[in-house]
């Protein structure tokens, strides 16, 4: 345990002292707002870009506040998992890609506080970076486009949560497996967009798919009654979140280095 | 008091298809300072990472004994400095050695104390206030040694520990080598002989991932040291030629020329140098030096490698 809090705290200063405290919530904060702005003053930007034939006029039906919502997290799902897996990918190969690990690891450390260190880190993150995000793009979207259902939103915003971490975790996992960061990058952002997109093709087989909680999360707050599957696609995506960091500490136990 | 420290037997690793370490065996006792010799690619590394455990064995034992019983985790009583030290750039010298200590296993006051201690002892006291990213190599030498030491391990394992250093680091970390040597077992690998011949006192050396030789340093000595005449001449065509000439008489058992200069095994030393100045006389031959010796660590080295 007290390693676990040494490894934790490190983890924290180097997060903070590499200024991913601050970018990484703010982008997601940038994120969260745009949805909203955008849609409010969507007849305005067309009307300013000038190009409109005289008289003609617009008019936009004003989507409901939970529709706003919705799109906000289709945001997410494309710029924000990528914002995410760049920002964690070398959490682990980095260390033991530059040697730094082999002084660590010839020290008596355990092997599972170290990767639950790691882990724990980017919870944080991935947590406090999302909750600001999606908490300014529901105070955005009450002021400027109308109420959101409340229950409705804090389901959704929690399954999204729990899609961020599974994504968070692959990404640590592919860490521990691989070295060069542009193959962890990809191959973890391909395995979200394929987990998510097959939810879409293939729903019959992918009912409790980790990949199908993105969509499942729009549906709660456009349909605002709850979705089939999303308590089991939850219990899965925390399964295969266990799953992963036992793969990754035991590959941090067999590949110390890089020698 | 001689008792065994490290005890490594029948010590192998294979990558794929290819065997780096063929079964070595050893042991170093307390109190010694052991030099791992061989050239690039001998297996040094491979080995030291072995022993540091950070590479599985493929065959094998390494055991470490405290107070004559084996230990099942020895990582509590060895320190160790990688060839390259890398630390995080973003922390501090001080920073990074609290963070070792605490690691080790040390309680948050012995880290304190013992952290400025060995900032002191290696000259780190004034820069471990600066970020890592700003050290030369010398200094991140220095604080990978401090950092190896601050759980005053039983023995210390280095790698390569001042093959990419200057002079001056060097000198520094040969210096704080002699004084950590009185109080920890050191075991060292390097390819600088001369290093070894400062501070050892037992060396083992390898060749292609196996023992070539091993023993303390007087017996390989005693034993392997051959009488050795060393001659330059002046560079004319007539000293030369002579050199070239004296190189082929029947006391000379092995000879090697390059320029002015000429390096000659012999059966006796006395005698083939008496004859030689003798020989030069009687030609008129300006003899520059003369230096009538034994083969040094060096000699056996290469022999050793080219064998």
């Amino acid at each position: 345990m007290r390693q676990f809090l040494l490894f934790f705290r490190k983890e924290m200063m180097e997060m903070r002292r590499s200024f991913k405290w601050l970018w990484v919530p703010l982008v997601f904060l940038m994120l969260g707002i745009i949805q909203p702005v955008v849609t409010r003053f969507m007849p305005q930007i067309l009307e300013s870009s000038g190009n409109l034939p005289k008289g003609m006029t617009i008019t936009i039906e004003p989507p409901s506040g939970s529709e706003v919502m919705a799109q906000t997290l289709g945001q997410y799902n494309s710029v924000g998992l990528m914002i995410l897996v760049l920002s964690i990918m070398t959490l682990i190969s980095g260390e033991r890609q530059s040697g730094v690990s082999q002084m660590i690891f010839a020290k008596p450390v355990s092997y599972v506080s170290y990767a639950a260190a790691k882990w724990a880190s980017m919870l944080s993150l991935v947590t406090a970076s999302f909750v600001l995000g999606y908490a300014g793009a529901w105070y955005y979207t009450m002021q400027m486009i109308g109420n959101v259902e409340t229950g409705a939103a804090v389901k959704a915003g929690l399954l999204y949560l729990l899609w961020l971490w599974f994504t968070g975790s692959l990404t640590l996992l592919m860490s521990s497996l691989l070295n060069p960061a542009a193959g962890i990058a990809f191959v973890s952002i391909g395995a979200a967009i394929l987990l998510s997109m097959a939810s879409g093709w293939l729903p019959r087989f992918t009912a409790y798919s980790p990949g199908s909680l993105p969509q499942i999360s729009v549906r709660w707050l456009q349909a605002s009654d709850a979705p089939a599957g999303a308590f089991g696609a939850a219990i899965l995506c925390l399964m295969c979140m266990i799953f992963f960091f036992m793969i990754a500490a035991y590959q941090v136990k067999i590949r110390k280095s890089n020698v | 008091m001689t008792r065994t420290l490290l005890q490594v037997r029948e010590l192998s690793k294979r990558f794929k298809e290819r065997e780096v370490v063929k079964g070595i065996s050893f042991n170093i006792t307390e109190g010694s300072c052991a030099a791992l010799l061989g050239p690039n690619g001998a297996g040094k590394t491979t080995t030291i990472s072995m022993l540091a455990g950070l590479l599985q064995p493929s065959g094998g034992s390494i055991e470490l004994l405290v107070n004559g019983s084996p230990t099942t985790d020895r990582r509590p009583y060895i320190g160790f400095l990688p060839q390259m030290p890398v630390f995080y750039p973003w922390m501090t010298g001080v920073e990074f050695l609290l963070y070792a200590g605490e690691l080790a296993g040390l309680t948050s006051r012995e880290v304190k104390s013992e952290t400025g201690e060995w900032l002191e002892a290696v000259g780190l006291r004034e820069a471990g206030k600066r970020r890592i990213g700003s050290y030369s190599g010398g200094m991140k030498q220095r604080l990978g040694l401090a950092q190896a030491l601050i759980h005053r391990p039983k023995l210390l394992i280095l790698d390569e520990p001042v093959s990419a250093l200057d002079p001056t680091g060097r000198k520094d970390v040969l210096t704080l080598l002699q004084r950590i040597r009185r109080e920890t077992t050191v075991l060292f690998s390097t390819h600088v002989l001369h290093d070894a011949e400062e501070i050892c006192d037992e060396i083992i050396m390898i060749r292609n991932g196996d023992i070539a030789l091993q023993g303390s340093l007087d017996h390989v000595r005693r034993t392997y040291s051959e009488p050795v005449i060393r001659l330059e001449v002046g560079g004319d065509e007539a000293s030369r030629s002579w050199l070239t000439a004296a190189c082929g008489k029947d006391f000379v058992i092995h000879s090697e020329v390059s320029g002015g200069r000429a390096k000659m095994k012999v059966a006796n030393v006395e005698q083939a140098s008496r004859a030689l100045m003798a020989d030069a006389v009687s030609h008129r031959i300006m003899i520059r030096s003369l230096e009538a010796g034994h083969s040094t660590l060096e000699d056996l080295f290469l022999k050793v490698v080219q064998a």
